[in-house]
């Protein structure tokens, strides 16, 4: 715009003073015809003077030679009177017209008449007279306009120079203009470009927390889907980095219950025979009781390792989920940390959908994993809440999901993420395996479970599953 | 081939040489330059000083323009310096015709037998005009006997208003002029005569009345300070008249052209810018009252010395 607005501008200026300089030559051109018609005048005056001095002589002119001289200076004159003049120019025209016209007169008379030599010579005189006025009017007249010549040519002479540094210096400051114009269109045109070929660089090593920002008009939809993908990207990575690491931690998990596993069985074995036996005492059988009750937690941890390493591959079916949720909510509530010897009573909660359609899914996986839930729920509340079960058709989704709030105090945003690491626990006596483990079944069966925060009022664990046909279930 | 081109040269140098040549001898005896007798398409018209001479011509050139592309023909017109002049151009230089005064066309018809064909018709209906003997109102003159010693300015001794006129006016009184007056002398046009006696330059003048006219009507001093003591006849206005031996084809083209003149959009508006209504047919016949008026005043046409003293 800037360029074009320059462009036009320096045009136009360009186009203005060469009119200006044309209309002064134009002027100058004038002015020497001007110069020249006023010399052409001097000499037909001259001339006349000759006929009038020649006359009497044996080169003396015919009347028509006389005549035609005459209408040449008559012409010159009313050539002068074509031309545009100020008033005191035409008011000088008009005096030399008059003088021109007694000087026709006078040579009109002395030509024609016949008299005395005292006569004659007196009209003689007379028209020399008048001619030598014109002729003195006409080198006044002729002086004024060279003078006028004079400064219209320095003027026209200045114009043209001003001219000529002005296109000199148009030749050189437009190019360098045009060159730095072009240079910074061409940045603000490549910058987007570039900024995003520096992002996918960014990506490309590795920095998938690497954003756009700063584009504008359409290049911010292009950001944005940059930034989309980006997001995208590091969820798939972290969700790669995920299963990676838990295949590791599985196979790591797997070898060494599969190596312990053994060795514990021949150690409550022999435990529980030592317990047996009558020469052991009371006392001793007690540590004996409670170090096989120790192992067998072991086993169940071990058990835990390997349902976490290799767990059983689903059995998919088409599973009510409230029959679930109910067989499973009366399993918990049998559990110690649903029981009455708490200080706070566990309310349970129920928002089941009726439109809710059967899925195919494993049902004792499902129910291990509402079990899980249900019991982490229950041991957030340790003085008491409510459960909220809440189960939803979203027809236009086409899934269903699962939501298991509590009223506890919820957890750390910063702890969100890693809540479903493996090993990761709150809890003092936890495994860090409970929620890794629901989180593999669900997910292995199609689904998904995420955490919602309720700003220290709680948190909701909501499972969705997709409405699979039995043929599109994804193997695990 | 520069031999072919230096003989070339030398012949074409030669045959213009021989030409001027021939044209000067033909000019220094009066030769005519043709054979006058056959058709021509070139014509030379002379025109009296009745006024201004530069006016004159001014006045007459879109007549011969108009004429020239009426006829095909090229019509130039001439200016005269002296009334008497055609007379010896007709001769001299080989005029066709001329628009000549009243008393000098009367010379010219008796010494070398032109043929008036036109002359021109004023708006108010007069194509005559009369001779006029003017004073200043206040010179004191009013009789004949009031004008001894004075200085009488004339026209030219080959007109009848400027010279015809006074010539008789002093013969019926038995006056020689060139005693009785103090200075005469001829100003060559109606104009100057009028001018001079205006600016006391002369005390007496013989003009036309038409002349007088036109520039009383340029100039209010004229008719509040000169009077008129005599006047002449009336007589023919300047007519064409055309040499004897012209073609009578192209003599009658001209007559014809001039008298329709004024039926043309173009002739209508030429003859308007000239001053006339229409030009009307003249003959000899019309010249009666001039020729009377000389034999009254003791002229002899054919040994008349119109050349000025």
């Amino acid at each position: 715009m800037i360029f074009f607005l320059v462009f036009i501008s320096s045009g136009f200026y360009i186009i203005t003073n060469i009119e200006k300089v044309t209309s002064s030559l134009d002027g100058l051109i004038l002015l020497h015809q001007v110069e020249i018609i006023r010399e052409r005048l001097l000499v037909e005056l001259k001339r006349t003077q000759l006929d009038l001095q020649l006359r009497n002589t044996q080169h003396a002119r015919s009347g028509d030679t006389i005549v035609t001289h005459v209408k040449a200076l008559s012409d010159l004159v009313n050539v002068c009177f074509e031309c545009h003049h100020t008033a005191q120019v035409t008011a000088r025209l008009d005096s030399l017209q008059t003088s021109i016209d007694a000087y026709k007169n006078a040579l009109s008379r002395v030509f024609t008449m016949r008299a005395n030599k005292q006569r004659l010579v007196s009209e003689q005189e007379n028209a020399f007279e008048i001619s030598s006025e014109i002729v003195a009017e006409v080198i006044n007249i002729n002086d004024l306009t060279t003078k006028k010549l004079r400064s219209s040519t320095t003027a026209a002479l200045d114009d043209t120079r001003n001219m000529k540094v002005f296109l000199y210096t148009i030749l050189i400051t437009a190019p360098v203009s045009a060159l730095v114009l072009s240079l910074l269109f061409l940045r603000w045109f490549t910058r987007p470009v570039s900024v995003l070929v520096h992002a996918i660089r960014q990506l490309r090593s590795g920095d998938l927390s690497y954003r756009i920002d700063g584009l504008h008009d359409e290049y911010i939809e292009v950001a944005d889907s940059f930034n989309t993908m980006a997001v995208s990207l590091k969820e798939h990575y972290d969700r790669m980095q995920w299963a990676e690491q838990v295949v590791i931690l599985g196979e790591l998990a797997g070898g060494l219950a599969h190596e312990i596993k053994n060795p514990l069985a021949g150690v409550k074995a022999s435990m529980e025979i030592l317990s047996t036996d009558p020469a052991v005492s009371e006392e001793n059988k007690d540590v004996l009781t409670k170090a096989a009750e120790q192992v067998k937690r072991m086993e169940a941890l071990i058990k835990s390792f390997m349902n976490f390493a290799r767990p059983p591959a689903p059995q998919l079916a088409d599973t009510n989920i409230h029959a679930v949720l109910e067989s499973t909510l009366a399993l918990a509530q049998r559990h110690p940390l649903f029981g009455k010897s708490r200080v706070g009573r566990i309310t349970v909660v129920k928002n089941f959908d009726d439109q809710l359609p059967s899925i195919l899914a494993d049902p004792a996986q499902m129910q291990q994993v509402f079990l899980n839930l249900l019991l982490n729920a229950a041991d957030e509340m340790p003085d008491g809440g409510t459960i909220t079960i809440t189960t939803q058709f979203e027809s236009e989704m086409e899934c269903l999901t699962i939501r298991i709030r509590d009223t506890g105090k919820g957890v750390d945003d910063g702890l969100r993420e890693k809540i479903f690491q493996p090993f990761f626990t709150t809890k003092a006596k936890g495994t860090g395996l409970g929620l890794s483990i629901s989180k593999r079944l669900v997910e292995q069966q199609g689904g998904g479970i995420r955490i919602e925060n309720h700003n220290g009022n709680g948190v909701s664990f909501i499972i969705a599953f997709p409405l699979f046909t039995r043929t599109e279930v994804p193997v695990p | 081939m520069p031999k072919i081109v230096t003989a070339f040269l030398l012949a074409l140098l030669v045959a213009a040489l021989s030409g001027c040549s021939r044209t000067d001898q033909e000019r220094a005896h009066g030769q005519k330059p043709t054979d006058l007798s056959q058709p021509r398409h070139s014509l030379r018209i002379g025109l009296i000083p009745e006024q201004n001479i530069f006016n004159q011509m001014e006045r007459y050139e879109p007549l011969a323009q108009y004429l020239s592309k009426k006829l095909g023909v090229d019509i130039q017109f001439t200016i005269l310096l002296r009334y008497g002049n055609i007379i010896d151009n007709f001769v001299a230089d080989g005029l066709d015709g001329a628009f000549f005064g009243s008393f000098t066309y009367a010379l010219a018809h008796e010494k070398i037998k032109v043929r008036v064909v036109v002359r021109p018709e004023y708006p108010d209906g007069h194509s005559t005009y009369y001779g006029m003997i003017i004073v200043r109102k206040d010179s004191g003159i009013r009789t004949v006997k009031d004008m001894r010693g004075k200085r009488f300015v004339f026209v030219d001794k080959a007109t009848t208003a400027g010279y015809l006129l006074p010539y008789a006016y002093f013969k019926s009184h038995a006056i020689d002029h060139h005693t009785y007056l103090r200075e005469s002398y001829f100003a060559g046009t109606h104009e100057n005569v009028v001018m001079d006696v205006l600016d006391r330059k002369a005390d007496i003048g013989a003009i036309k009345n038409t002349v007088f006219a036109l520039l009383a009507a340029k100039n209010k001093r004229i008719a509040q300070e000169l009077m008129m003591l005599e006047r002449s006849p009336d007589v023919p206005e300047n007519a064409l008249a055309f040499r004897k031996d012209l073609d009578p084809k192209l003599v009658q083209d001209i007559r014809t052209a001039l008298l329709r003149m004024h039926e043309d959009i173009e002739g209508a508006e030429l003859i308007k810018a000239f001053g006339a209504k229409r030009f009307i047919e003249t003959t000899d016949n019309d010249y009666l009252p001039v020729y009377r008026y000389a034999r009254q005043a003791g002229i002899k046409l054919s040994s008349y010395d119109y050349l000025n003293d």
